[in-house]
Protein backbone atom coordinates (compact mmCIF):
# COMPACT_ATOMS: atom_id res chain seq x y z
CA UNK A 1 0.00 0.00 0.00
CA UNK A 2 1.20 3.48 -0.81
CA UNK A 3 2.44 5.67 2.02
CA UNK A 4 0.12 8.57 1.24
CA UNK A 5 -2.95 6.37 1.39
CA UNK A 6 -1.89 4.84 4.69
CA UNK A 7 -1.34 8.16 6.41
CA UNK A 8 -4.55 9.70 5.04
CA UNK A 9 -6.47 6.68 6.32
CA UNK A 10 -4.88 6.96 9.76
CA UNK A 11 -5.49 10.71 9.95
CA UNK A 12 -9.15 10.44 8.93
CA UNK A 13 -9.73 7.74 11.54
CA UNK A 14 -7.90 9.77 14.18
CA UNK A 15 -10.15 12.75 13.41
CA UNK A 16 -13.22 10.50 13.66
CA UNK A 17 -12.16 9.31 17.10
CA UNK A 18 -10.97 12.64 18.50
CA UNK A 19 -13.54 15.17 17.22
CA UNK A 20 -16.61 13.86 19.12
CA UNK A 21 -14.62 13.88 22.37
CA UNK A 22 -13.39 17.43 21.77
CA UNK A 23 -16.92 18.50 20.85
CA UNK A 24 -18.23 17.07 24.11
CA UNK A 25 -15.46 18.73 26.11
CA UNK A 26 -16.25 22.06 24.45
CA UNK A 27 -19.96 21.86 25.28
CA UNK A 28 -19.13 20.86 28.84
CA UNK A 29 -16.52 23.49 29.60
CA UNK A 30 -17.16 26.42 27.26
CA UNK A 31 -20.28 28.55 27.65
CA UNK A 32 -20.26 30.09 24.17
CA UNK A 33 -23.23 29.13 21.94
CA UNK A 34 -22.20 27.34 18.76
CA UNK A 35 -23.70 30.16 16.62
CA UNK A 36 -21.27 32.64 18.13
CA UNK A 37 -18.31 30.35 17.78
CA UNK A 38 -15.66 32.04 15.62
CA UNK A 39 -11.87 31.88 15.66
CA UNK A 40 -11.93 34.94 17.95
CA UNK A 41 -14.30 33.48 20.54
CA UNK A 42 -12.71 30.04 20.47
CA UNK A 43 -10.65 30.68 23.57
CA UNK A 44 -13.24 32.59 25.60
CA UNK A 45 -15.77 31.41 28.12
CA UNK A 46 -13.97 28.28 29.31
CA UNK A 47 -14.45 27.23 32.92
CA UNK A 48 -14.30 24.14 35.08
CA UNK A 49 -17.51 25.16 36.86
CA UNK A 50 -19.47 22.09 35.55
CA UNK A 51 -17.04 19.73 37.31
CA UNK A 52 -17.58 21.66 40.55
CA UNK A 53 -21.35 21.43 39.99
CA UNK A 54 -21.10 17.64 39.87
CA UNK A 55 -19.22 17.49 43.14
CA UNK A 56 -21.76 19.73 44.83
CA UNK A 57 -24.74 17.67 43.64
CA UNK A 58 -25.57 15.12 46.34
CA UNK A 59 -27.44 12.79 43.94
CA UNK A 60 -24.42 12.66 41.66
CA UNK A 61 -22.20 11.62 44.52
CA UNK A 62 -24.64 9.01 45.77
CA UNK A 63 -25.10 7.60 42.24
CA UNK A 64 -21.32 7.42 41.90
CA UNK A 65 -21.09 5.68 45.26
CA UNK A 66 -23.71 3.14 44.21
CA UNK A 67 -21.85 2.40 40.97
CA UNK A 68 -18.50 2.01 42.73
CA UNK A 69 -20.03 -0.37 45.29
CA UNK A 70 -21.78 -2.29 42.51
CA UNK A 71 -18.43 -2.71 40.78
CA UNK A 72 -16.73 -3.89 43.99
CA UNK A 73 -19.48 -6.40 44.81
CA UNK A 74 -19.55 -7.68 41.24
CA UNK A 75 -15.79 -8.18 41.20
CA UNK A 76 -15.84 -9.96 44.59
CA UNK A 77 -18.71 -12.23 43.62
CA UNK A 78 -17.05 -13.22 40.36
CA UNK A 79 -13.69 -13.87 42.01
CA UNK A 80 -15.29 -16.00 44.74
CA UNK A 81 -17.19 -18.04 42.15
CA UNK A 82 -14.52 -18.30 39.49
CA UNK A 83 -11.11 -18.50 41.21
CA UNK A 84 -11.76 -21.94 42.80
CA UNK A 85 -13.37 -23.12 39.59
CA UNK A 86 -10.49 -21.93 37.41
CA UNK A 87 -7.90 -23.50 39.74
CA UNK A 88 -9.67 -26.86 39.97
CA UNK A 89 -10.22 -26.92 36.21
CA UNK A 90 -6.57 -26.21 35.51
CA UNK A 91 -5.06 -28.46 38.17
CA UNK A 92 -7.50 -31.33 38.66
CA UNK A 93 -10.26 -31.50 36.10
CA UNK A 94 -9.26 -30.20 32.65
CA UNK A 95 -12.32 -32.05 31.32
CA UNK A 96 -14.48 -29.19 32.62
CA UNK A 97 -12.72 -26.62 30.45
CA UNK A 98 -14.80 -26.85 27.23
CA UNK A 99 -17.99 -26.72 29.27
CA UNK A 100 -16.83 -23.61 31.10
CA UNK A 101 -15.72 -21.91 27.91
CA UNK A 102 -19.15 -22.54 26.42
CA UNK A 103 -20.93 -21.33 29.55
CA UNK A 104 -18.98 -18.11 29.67
CA UNK A 105 -20.18 -17.41 26.12
CA UNK A 106 -23.80 -17.52 27.27
CA UNK A 107 -23.97 -13.88 28.39
CA UNK A 108 -23.31 -12.87 24.76
CA UNK A 109 -26.43 -14.79 23.75
CA UNK A 110 -28.58 -13.25 26.48
CA UNK A 111 -27.71 -9.53 26.48
CA UNK A 112 -29.05 -7.13 29.16
CA UNK A 113 -32.01 -6.01 27.08
CA UNK A 114 -33.16 -9.65 26.75
CA UNK A 115 -32.43 -10.80 30.30
CA UNK A 116 -34.19 -7.82 31.84
CA UNK A 117 -37.48 -9.07 30.36
CA UNK A 118 -36.92 -12.50 31.89
CA UNK A 119 -35.98 -11.04 35.25
CA UNK A 120 -39.05 -8.82 35.24
CA UNK A 121 -41.21 -11.82 34.39
CA UNK A 122 -39.77 -14.09 37.07
CA UNK A 123 -38.22 -12.21 39.98
CA UNK A 124 -40.56 -9.23 39.89
CA UNK A 125 -43.61 -11.43 40.36
CA UNK A 126 -42.06 -14.35 42.24
CA UNK A 127 -39.64 -12.58 44.56
CA UNK A 128 -40.24 -8.81 44.45
CA UNK A 129 -38.21 -8.35 47.66
CA UNK A 130 -35.14 -9.45 45.75
CA UNK A 131 -35.32 -6.58 43.26
CA UNK A 132 -36.05 -3.95 45.91
CA UNK A 133 -32.42 -3.01 46.47
CA UNK A 134 -30.18 -1.48 43.83
CA UNK A 135 -27.61 -4.13 44.74
CA UNK A 136 -29.83 -6.81 43.25
CA UNK A 137 -28.08 -5.81 40.01
CA UNK A 138 -24.87 -7.47 41.28
CA UNK A 139 -25.56 -11.10 40.24
CA UNK A 140 -26.60 -10.00 36.75
CA UNK A 141 -23.58 -7.74 36.29
CA UNK A 142 -21.47 -10.67 37.48
CA UNK A 143 -22.96 -12.77 34.66
CA UNK A 144 -21.89 -10.31 31.96
CA UNK A 145 -18.44 -9.90 33.49
CA UNK A 146 -17.91 -13.67 33.65
CA UNK A 147 -16.54 -14.26 30.15
CA UNK A 148 -13.58 -11.93 30.51
CA UNK A 149 -13.05 -12.67 34.21
CA UNK A 150 -12.81 -16.42 33.58
CA UNK A 151 -10.59 -15.94 30.55
CA UNK A 152 -8.24 -13.63 32.46
CA UNK A 153 -7.95 -16.06 35.39
CA UNK A 154 -7.48 -19.03 33.08
CA UNK A 155 -4.78 -17.23 31.06
CA UNK A 156 -2.98 -16.32 34.29
CA UNK A 157 -3.01 -19.91 35.54
CA UNK A 158 -1.78 -21.31 32.25
CA UNK A 159 0.96 -18.70 31.90
CA UNK A 160 2.41 -19.49 35.33
CA UNK A 161 2.21 -23.26 34.90
CA UNK A 162 -0.21 -23.68 37.79
CA UNK A 163 -0.32 -27.46 37.51
CA UNK A 164 3.45 -27.78 38.01
CA UNK A 165 3.42 -25.27 40.86
CA UNK A 166 0.60 -27.20 42.51
CA UNK A 167 2.41 -30.53 42.23
CA UNK A 168 5.70 -29.06 43.45
CA UNK A 169 4.02 -27.50 46.50
CA UNK A 170 2.07 -30.69 47.15
CA UNK A 171 5.16 -32.90 47.06
CA UNK A 172 6.82 -30.63 49.59
CA UNK A 173 3.88 -31.22 51.88
CA UNK A 174 1.95 -27.95 51.56
CA UNK A 175 -1.72 -28.09 52.51
CA UNK A 176 -4.41 -26.97 50.08
CA UNK A 177 -5.03 -23.53 51.69
CA UNK A 178 -1.27 -22.87 51.70
CA UNK A 179 -1.04 -23.78 48.02
CA UNK A 180 -3.96 -21.55 47.11
CA UNK A 181 -3.03 -18.51 49.20
CA UNK A 182 0.78 -18.67 49.16
CA UNK A 183 1.47 -20.18 45.75
CA UNK A 184 -1.36 -19.79 43.24
CA UNK A 185 -3.08 -16.52 44.20
CA UNK A 186 0.11 -14.40 44.26
CA UNK A 187 0.72 -15.59 40.70
CA UNK A 188 -2.74 -14.46 39.63
CA UNK A 189 -2.50 -10.80 40.66
CA UNK A 190 -2.16 -9.54 37.09
CA UNK A 191 -5.22 -11.52 36.00
CA UNK A 192 -7.22 -10.30 38.96
CA UNK A 193 -6.30 -6.66 38.31
CA UNK A 194 -7.21 -7.04 34.64
CA UNK A 195 -10.55 -8.67 35.43
CA UNK A 196 -11.32 -6.04 38.08
CA UNK A 197 -10.60 -3.11 35.78
CA UNK A 198 -12.65 -4.53 32.90
CA UNK A 199 -15.52 -5.30 35.27
CA UNK A 200 -15.43 -1.75 36.67
CA UNK A 201 -15.56 -0.33 33.16
CA UNK A 202 -18.55 -2.53 32.33
CA UNK A 203 -20.42 -1.65 35.54
CA UNK A 204 -19.74 2.09 35.13
CA UNK A 205 -21.22 1.92 31.62
CA UNK A 206 -24.14 -0.48 31.96
CA UNK A 207 -27.37 1.38 31.25
CA UNK A 208 -30.08 -0.89 29.81
CA UNK A 209 -30.54 -3.25 32.74
CA UNK A 210 -30.40 -0.62 35.48
CA UNK A 211 -32.62 1.79 33.60
CA UNK A 212 -35.35 -0.76 32.84
CA UNK A 213 -35.38 -2.01 36.44
CA UNK A 214 -35.64 1.66 37.52
CA UNK A 215 -32.40 1.65 39.54
CA UNK A 216 -30.34 4.79 39.95
CA UNK A 217 -26.74 4.08 39.02
CA UNK A 218 -24.22 6.48 37.54
CA UNK A 219 -25.26 5.93 33.88
CA UNK A 220 -29.00 6.21 34.55
CA UNK A 221 -28.45 9.27 36.74
CA UNK A 222 -26.33 10.80 33.98
CA UNK A 223 -29.18 10.77 31.47
CA UNK A 224 -31.58 12.58 33.82
CA UNK A 225 -28.88 14.94 35.05
CA UNK A 226 -28.01 15.95 31.50
CA UNK A 227 -31.65 16.91 30.88
CA UNK A 228 -31.68 19.29 33.86
CA UNK A 229 -28.12 20.63 33.58
CA UNK A 230 -26.77 19.98 30.09
CA UNK A 231 -23.21 21.16 30.71
CA UNK A 232 -22.67 19.40 34.03
CA UNK A 233 -24.21 16.26 32.51
CA UNK A 234 -21.67 16.32 29.69
CA UNK A 235 -18.85 16.98 32.14
CA UNK A 236 -19.94 13.97 34.17
CA UNK A 237 -20.05 11.80 31.03
CA UNK A 238 -16.57 12.97 30.09
CA UNK A 239 -15.34 12.25 33.61
CA UNK A 240 -16.70 8.68 33.46
CA UNK A 241 -15.13 8.24 30.02
CA UNK A 242 -11.74 9.30 31.32
CA UNK A 243 -11.99 6.97 34.33
CA UNK A 244 -12.98 4.09 32.04
CA UNK A 245 -10.19 4.87 29.61
CA UNK A 246 -7.62 4.96 32.40
CA UNK A 247 -8.76 1.66 33.92
CA UNK A 248 -8.74 -0.16 30.57
CA UNK A 249 -5.45 1.45 29.61
CA UNK A 250 -4.04 0.11 32.88
CA UNK A 251 -5.26 -3.37 32.00
CA UNK A 252 -3.52 -3.31 28.63
CA UNK A 253 -0.30 -2.22 30.31
CA UNK A 254 -0.46 -4.88 33.02
CA UNK A 255 -1.30 -7.59 30.52
CA UNK A 256 1.43 -6.63 28.12
CA UNK A 257 4.02 -6.40 30.88
CA UNK A 258 3.16 -9.92 32.06
CA UNK A 259 2.87 -11.23 28.51
CA UNK A 260 -0.63 -12.54 29.23
CA UNK A 261 -2.74 -13.43 26.26
CA UNK A 262 -6.06 -11.96 27.36
CA UNK A 263 -8.50 -10.36 24.97
CA UNK A 264 -10.17 -7.30 26.44
CA UNK A 265 -13.04 -8.07 24.08
CA UNK A 266 -14.06 -11.06 26.21
CA UNK A 267 -14.38 -13.50 23.34
CA UNK B 1 -23.08 -46.36 47.79
CA UNK B 2 -21.02 -45.02 44.94
CA UNK B 3 -17.54 -44.10 46.09
CA UNK B 4 -16.53 -40.71 44.85
CA UNK B 5 -12.86 -39.83 44.54
CA UNK B 6 -11.43 -36.80 46.36
CA UNK B 7 -10.78 -35.01 43.07
CA UNK B 8 -14.34 -35.45 41.86
CA UNK B 9 -15.66 -34.28 45.21
CA UNK B 10 -13.50 -31.18 45.00
CA UNK B 11 -14.61 -30.43 41.45
CA UNK B 12 -18.24 -30.79 42.44
CA UNK B 13 -17.73 -28.57 45.47
CA UNK B 14 -16.53 -25.65 43.37
CA UNK B 15 -18.72 -26.35 40.33
CA UNK B 16 -22.06 -26.64 42.12
CA UNK B 17 -22.27 -23.02 43.41
CA UNK B 18 -21.30 -21.81 39.93
CA UNK B 19 -23.99 -23.89 38.23
CA UNK B 20 -26.62 -22.87 40.78
CA UNK B 21 -25.70 -19.25 40.13
CA UNK B 22 -25.92 -19.59 36.33
CA UNK B 23 -29.11 -21.61 36.64
CA UNK B 24 -30.88 -19.14 38.91
CA UNK B 25 -29.90 -15.83 37.32
CA UNK B 26 -29.42 -16.73 33.65
CA UNK B 27 -31.10 -20.01 32.71
CA UNK B 28 -34.25 -19.71 34.84
CA UNK B 29 -35.32 -16.23 33.59
CA UNK B 30 -34.38 -17.12 30.00
CA UNK B 31 -36.26 -20.42 29.96
CA UNK B 32 -39.22 -18.75 31.66
CA UNK B 33 -39.62 -16.20 28.84
CA UNK B 34 -39.16 -18.80 26.14
CA UNK B 35 -41.81 -21.02 27.70
CA UNK B 36 -44.22 -18.11 28.03
CA UNK B 37 -43.53 -17.13 24.43
CA UNK B 38 -44.47 -20.61 23.24
CA UNK B 39 -47.52 -20.94 25.47
CA UNK B 40 -49.51 -17.69 25.28
CA UNK B 41 -52.73 -18.21 27.23
CA UNK B 42 -51.32 -21.41 28.76
CA UNK B 43 -51.66 -23.52 25.63
CA UNK B 44 -48.95 -24.25 23.12
CA UNK B 45 -49.14 -22.00 20.07
CA UNK B 46 -46.84 -20.25 17.65
CA UNK B 47 -49.19 -17.26 17.38
CA UNK B 48 -47.07 -15.13 19.71
CA UNK B 49 -43.87 -15.80 17.80
CA UNK B 50 -45.70 -15.00 14.57
CA UNK B 51 -47.13 -11.73 15.91
CA UNK B 52 -43.68 -10.69 17.12
CA UNK B 53 -42.62 -10.64 13.48
CA UNK B 54 -45.54 -8.66 12.11
CA UNK B 55 -46.39 -4.98 11.74
CA UNK B 56 -44.21 -2.50 13.61
CA UNK B 57 -42.26 -5.30 15.26
CA UNK B 58 -41.34 -6.75 11.88
CA UNK B 59 -40.10 -3.26 10.93
CA UNK B 60 -38.13 -3.19 14.19
CA UNK B 61 -36.34 -6.40 13.31
CA UNK B 62 -35.66 -5.18 9.76
CA UNK B 63 -34.23 -1.87 11.06
CA UNK B 64 -32.14 -3.51 13.77
CA UNK B 65 -30.73 -6.14 11.42
CA UNK B 66 -29.98 -3.46 8.81
CA UNK B 67 -28.26 -1.25 11.40
CA UNK B 68 -26.27 -4.11 12.91
CA UNK B 69 -25.22 -5.52 9.51
CA UNK B 70 -24.27 -2.14 8.04
CA UNK B 71 -22.21 -1.15 11.05
CA UNK B 72 -20.66 -4.64 11.17
CA UNK B 73 -19.75 -4.56 7.46
CA UNK B 74 -18.32 -1.03 7.48
CA UNK B 75 -16.70 -1.47 10.89
CA UNK B 76 -15.29 -4.78 9.74
CA UNK B 77 -13.74 -3.39 6.57
CA UNK B 78 -12.35 -0.27 8.27
CA UNK B 79 -11.10 -2.12 11.35
CA UNK B 80 -9.35 -4.76 9.31
CA UNK B 81 -7.83 -2.16 6.98
CA UNK B 82 -6.53 -0.42 10.08
CA UNK B 83 -4.86 -3.65 11.22
CA UNK B 84 -3.30 -4.19 7.76
CA UNK B 85 -2.08 -0.58 7.55
CA UNK B 86 -0.57 -0.78 11.01
CA UNK B 87 1.25 -4.01 10.23
CA UNK B 88 2.78 -2.51 7.11
CA UNK B 89 4.12 0.45 9.12
CA UNK B 90 7.25 -0.47 11.06
CA UNK B 91 7.63 3.03 12.36
CA UNK B 92 6.72 5.01 14.38
CA UNK B 93 6.82 2.42 17.12
CA UNK B 94 4.64 4.38 19.53
CA UNK B 95 1.80 4.13 17.01
CA UNK B 96 1.48 0.38 17.62
CA UNK B 97 1.15 0.53 21.39
CA UNK B 98 -1.05 3.64 21.26
CA UNK B 99 -3.50 2.10 18.79
CA UNK B 100 -3.54 -1.15 20.74
CA UNK B 101 -4.44 0.54 24.03
CA UNK B 102 -6.82 3.00 22.41
CA UNK B 103 -8.72 0.21 20.66
CA UNK B 104 -9.08 -1.69 23.92
CA UNK B 105 -10.59 1.46 25.41
CA UNK B 106 -12.78 2.53 22.49
CA UNK B 107 -14.19 -0.95 21.87
CA UNK B 108 -15.64 -0.81 25.40
CA UNK B 109 -17.09 2.69 25.05
CA UNK B 110 -20.57 3.07 23.77
CA UNK B 111 -23.42 3.71 26.07
CA UNK B 112 -24.52 7.07 27.37
CA UNK B 113 -21.27 9.11 27.18
CA UNK B 114 -20.69 8.15 23.54
CA UNK B 115 -24.20 9.26 22.61
CA UNK B 116 -23.56 12.62 24.31
CA UNK B 117 -20.30 13.04 22.42
CA UNK B 118 -21.98 12.54 19.06
CA UNK B 119 -24.86 14.87 19.93
CA UNK B 120 -22.16 17.49 20.59
CA UNK B 121 -20.52 16.72 17.24
CA UNK B 122 -23.32 16.01 14.75
CA UNK B 123 -26.50 17.02 16.62
CA UNK B 124 -28.55 20.01 15.45
CA UNK B 125 -26.32 22.30 17.56
CA UNK B 126 -23.28 20.13 16.90
CA UNK B 127 -19.89 21.55 16.05
CA UNK B 128 -19.51 19.61 12.81
CA UNK B 129 -23.08 20.40 11.77
CA UNK B 130 -22.34 24.13 12.14
CA UNK B 131 -18.92 23.88 10.55
CA UNK B 132 -20.29 22.14 7.47
CA UNK B 133 -23.28 24.45 7.24
CA UNK B 134 -20.90 27.41 7.07
CA UNK B 135 -19.26 25.64 4.14
CA UNK B 136 -22.73 25.39 2.63
CA UNK B 137 -23.24 21.67 3.27
CA UNK B 138 -26.11 20.39 5.38
CA UNK B 139 -24.96 17.01 6.71
CA UNK B 140 -28.53 16.16 7.69
CA UNK B 141 -29.29 15.95 3.97
CA UNK B 142 -27.06 12.88 3.90
CA UNK B 143 -29.01 11.33 6.74
CA UNK B 144 -26.18 12.11 9.16
CA UNK B 145 -27.96 13.24 12.29
CA UNK B 146 -27.87 11.35 15.59
CA UNK B 147 -31.45 10.18 15.10
CA UNK B 148 -31.17 8.96 11.50
CA UNK B 149 -30.06 5.54 10.27
CA UNK B 150 -26.65 6.69 8.96
CA UNK B 151 -26.11 8.79 12.06
CA UNK B 152 -26.52 5.68 14.22
CA UNK B 153 -24.20 3.75 11.92
CA UNK B 154 -21.56 6.46 12.35
CA UNK B 155 -21.97 6.42 16.14
CA UNK B 156 -21.77 2.60 16.29
CA UNK B 157 -18.62 2.66 14.14
CA UNK B 158 -16.92 4.39 17.05
CA UNK B 159 -16.80 1.10 18.96
CA UNK B 160 -17.10 -1.31 16.01
CA UNK B 161 -13.87 -0.26 14.24
CA UNK B 162 -11.63 -0.71 17.32
CA UNK B 163 -13.34 -4.00 18.18
CA UNK B 164 -12.68 -5.34 14.67
CA UNK B 165 -9.12 -4.09 14.86
CA UNK B 166 -8.58 -6.05 18.08
CA UNK B 167 -10.18 -9.29 16.93
CA UNK B 168 -8.55 -9.31 13.49
CA UNK B 169 -5.05 -8.40 14.69
CA UNK B 170 -4.02 -12.03 15.51
CA UNK B 171 -5.07 -13.19 12.04
CA UNK B 172 -3.27 -10.31 10.30
CA UNK B 173 -0.12 -10.89 12.34
CA UNK B 174 -0.44 -14.59 11.48
CA UNK B 175 0.16 -13.82 7.79
CA UNK B 176 3.77 -14.92 7.37
CA UNK B 177 6.16 -12.59 5.62
CA UNK B 178 7.56 -15.72 3.92
CA UNK B 179 4.26 -16.31 2.10
CA UNK B 180 4.44 -12.88 0.60
CA UNK B 181 8.09 -13.37 -0.34
CA UNK B 182 7.30 -16.77 -1.86
CA UNK B 183 4.56 -15.20 -3.96
CA UNK B 184 6.88 -12.38 -5.03
CA UNK B 185 9.65 -14.79 -6.03
CA UNK B 186 7.19 -16.67 -8.22
CA UNK B 187 6.39 -13.38 -9.93
CA UNK B 188 3.10 -12.41 -8.24
CA UNK B 189 2.34 -8.71 -7.97
CA UNK B 190 1.22 -7.25 -4.65
CA UNK B 191 -2.42 -7.16 -5.75
CA UNK B 192 -2.21 -10.73 -7.00
CA UNK B 193 -0.77 -11.79 -3.63
CA UNK B 194 -3.68 -10.14 -1.83
CA UNK B 195 -6.39 -11.56 -4.08
CA UNK B 196 -5.04 -15.11 -4.28
CA UNK B 197 -3.40 -15.55 -0.86
CA UNK B 198 -4.08 -12.78 1.66
CA UNK B 199 -7.82 -12.26 1.26
CA UNK B 200 -8.76 -15.98 1.03
CA UNK B 201 -6.72 -16.67 4.17
CA UNK B 202 -8.26 -13.77 6.06
CA UNK B 203 -11.86 -14.44 4.99
CA UNK B 204 -12.85 -16.70 7.93
CA UNK B 205 -11.31 -14.25 10.40
CA UNK B 206 -13.04 -11.32 8.69
CA UNK B 207 -16.44 -13.02 8.64
CA UNK B 208 -16.05 -14.14 12.25
CA UNK B 209 -15.09 -10.63 13.32
CA UNK B 210 -18.04 -9.10 11.50
CA UNK B 211 -20.43 -11.58 13.13
CA UNK B 212 -19.08 -10.51 16.49
CA UNK B 213 -19.69 -6.87 15.54
CA UNK B 214 -23.22 -7.83 14.48
CA UNK B 215 -23.94 -9.46 17.85
CA UNK B 216 -22.29 -6.54 19.61
CA UNK B 217 -24.47 -3.90 17.96
CA UNK B 218 -27.77 -5.75 17.55
CA UNK B 219 -28.54 -5.69 21.25
CA UNK B 220 -26.94 -2.29 21.98
CA UNK B 221 -29.46 -0.25 23.91
CA UNK B 222 -28.02 2.76 25.73
CA UNK B 223 -26.66 4.67 22.73
CA UNK B 224 -29.81 4.16 20.67
CA UNK B 225 -32.03 5.08 23.62
CA UNK B 226 -30.26 8.37 24.36
CA UNK B 227 -30.14 9.40 20.69
CA UNK B 228 -33.70 8.49 19.76
CA UNK B 229 -35.87 6.78 22.42
CA UNK B 230 -38.80 6.39 20.03
CA UNK B 231 -36.82 4.74 17.24
CA UNK B 232 -38.13 1.55 15.65
CA UNK B 233 -35.33 -0.73 16.80
CA UNK B 234 -35.85 -4.05 18.58
CA UNK B 235 -34.14 -3.06 21.88
CA UNK B 236 -36.23 0.13 22.07
CA UNK B 237 -39.44 -1.78 21.30
CA UNK B 238 -38.60 -4.23 24.08
CA UNK B 239 -38.37 -1.28 26.46
CA UNK B 240 -41.71 0.01 25.25
CA UNK B 241 -43.39 -3.33 25.93
CA UNK B 242 -41.61 -3.85 29.24
CA UNK B 243 -42.67 -0.51 30.65
CA UNK B 244 -46.26 -1.56 30.29
CA UNK B 245 -47.18 0.77 27.45
CA UNK B 246 -49.46 -1.94 26.10
CA UNK B 247 -52.91 -3.35 26.59
CA UNK B 248 -52.84 -5.99 29.33
CA UNK B 249 -52.23 -9.50 28.07
CA UNK B 250 -49.64 -8.23 25.64
CA UNK B 251 -46.70 -9.23 27.82
CA UNK B 252 -46.38 -12.40 25.80
CA UNK B 253 -45.48 -10.29 22.79
CA UNK B 254 -42.40 -9.00 24.62
CA UNK B 255 -41.43 -12.58 25.51
CA UNK B 256 -41.81 -13.63 21.89
CA UNK B 257 -39.61 -10.77 20.65
CA UNK B 258 -36.92 -11.65 23.20
CA UNK B 259 -37.13 -15.30 22.13
CA UNK B 260 -36.40 -14.26 18.54
CA UNK B 261 -33.52 -12.05 19.67
CA UNK B 262 -31.93 -14.89 21.65
CA UNK B 263 -32.43 -17.27 18.73
CA UNK B 264 -30.75 -14.84 16.34
CA UNK B 265 -27.79 -14.21 18.66
CA UNK B 266 -27.42 -17.93 19.37
CA UNK B 267 -27.27 -18.69 15.66
CA UNK B 268 -24.69 -15.92 15.08
CA UNK B 269 -22.51 -17.17 17.92
CA UNK B 270 -22.74 -20.72 16.63
CA UNK B 271 -21.35 -19.61 13.24
CA UNK B 272 -18.86 -17.38 15.01
CA UNK B 273 -17.27 -20.23 16.96
CA UNK B 274 -17.23 -22.33 13.78
CA UNK B 275 -15.37 -19.57 11.90
CA UNK B 276 -13.03 -18.99 14.84
CA UNK B 277 -12.00 -22.62 14.74
CA UNK B 278 -11.21 -22.34 11.03
CA UNK B 279 -9.15 -19.21 11.71
CA UNK B 280 -7.21 -20.67 14.62
CA UNK B 281 -6.18 -23.72 12.61
CA UNK B 282 -3.61 -21.76 10.63
CA UNK B 283 -3.12 -18.71 12.87
CA UNK B 284 -1.59 -20.88 15.60
CA UNK B 285 0.40 -23.27 13.42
Amino acid sequence: MKGAFRWTFLLVLAAFFVIPMLAMARFAFQSVPVVLLTPETLLTGWSIQPILTIFSTPQALSAARVSVLLALFTISLNLVLLIPLAIVTEVKAPRMRPLLTALTLLPWVVPPIALVVGVAATFRTGAPWFLASVYSLVPFYALWAMPFTYRALDAGLQATGAKTLYEAARSMGASLPVIIFRVLLPNMTASIIAAAALTSAMVLGEFAFASLLLKETLPTFMVNFQRSDARAGLALALFVLVVTAISIGLVVRVLRKRGLNVQTTGI
Amino acid sequence: MIRVGADTRLSLMVAIPFFIFIGLFLIYPTVAIMTSALTPGDTFSLNGLQRALSGTYRQGFINSIALASTSALLGGILGMTLAVVLRSLERPRWLHSTLDSWSAVASQLGGVPLAFAFIAAIGTQGILTKLFSQLGVNINDFGISPTGFWGLVVVYLYFQIPLMFLVSLPAINGLRATWREAAAIMGASASRYWFRVGIPLLTPAALGGMLLLFVNSFAAYATAYVLNPGGALVPLQIRFLLQGNVISGEEDLGYAIVTWVIGLLLLSLFFLTFLQRRTLRWAQS
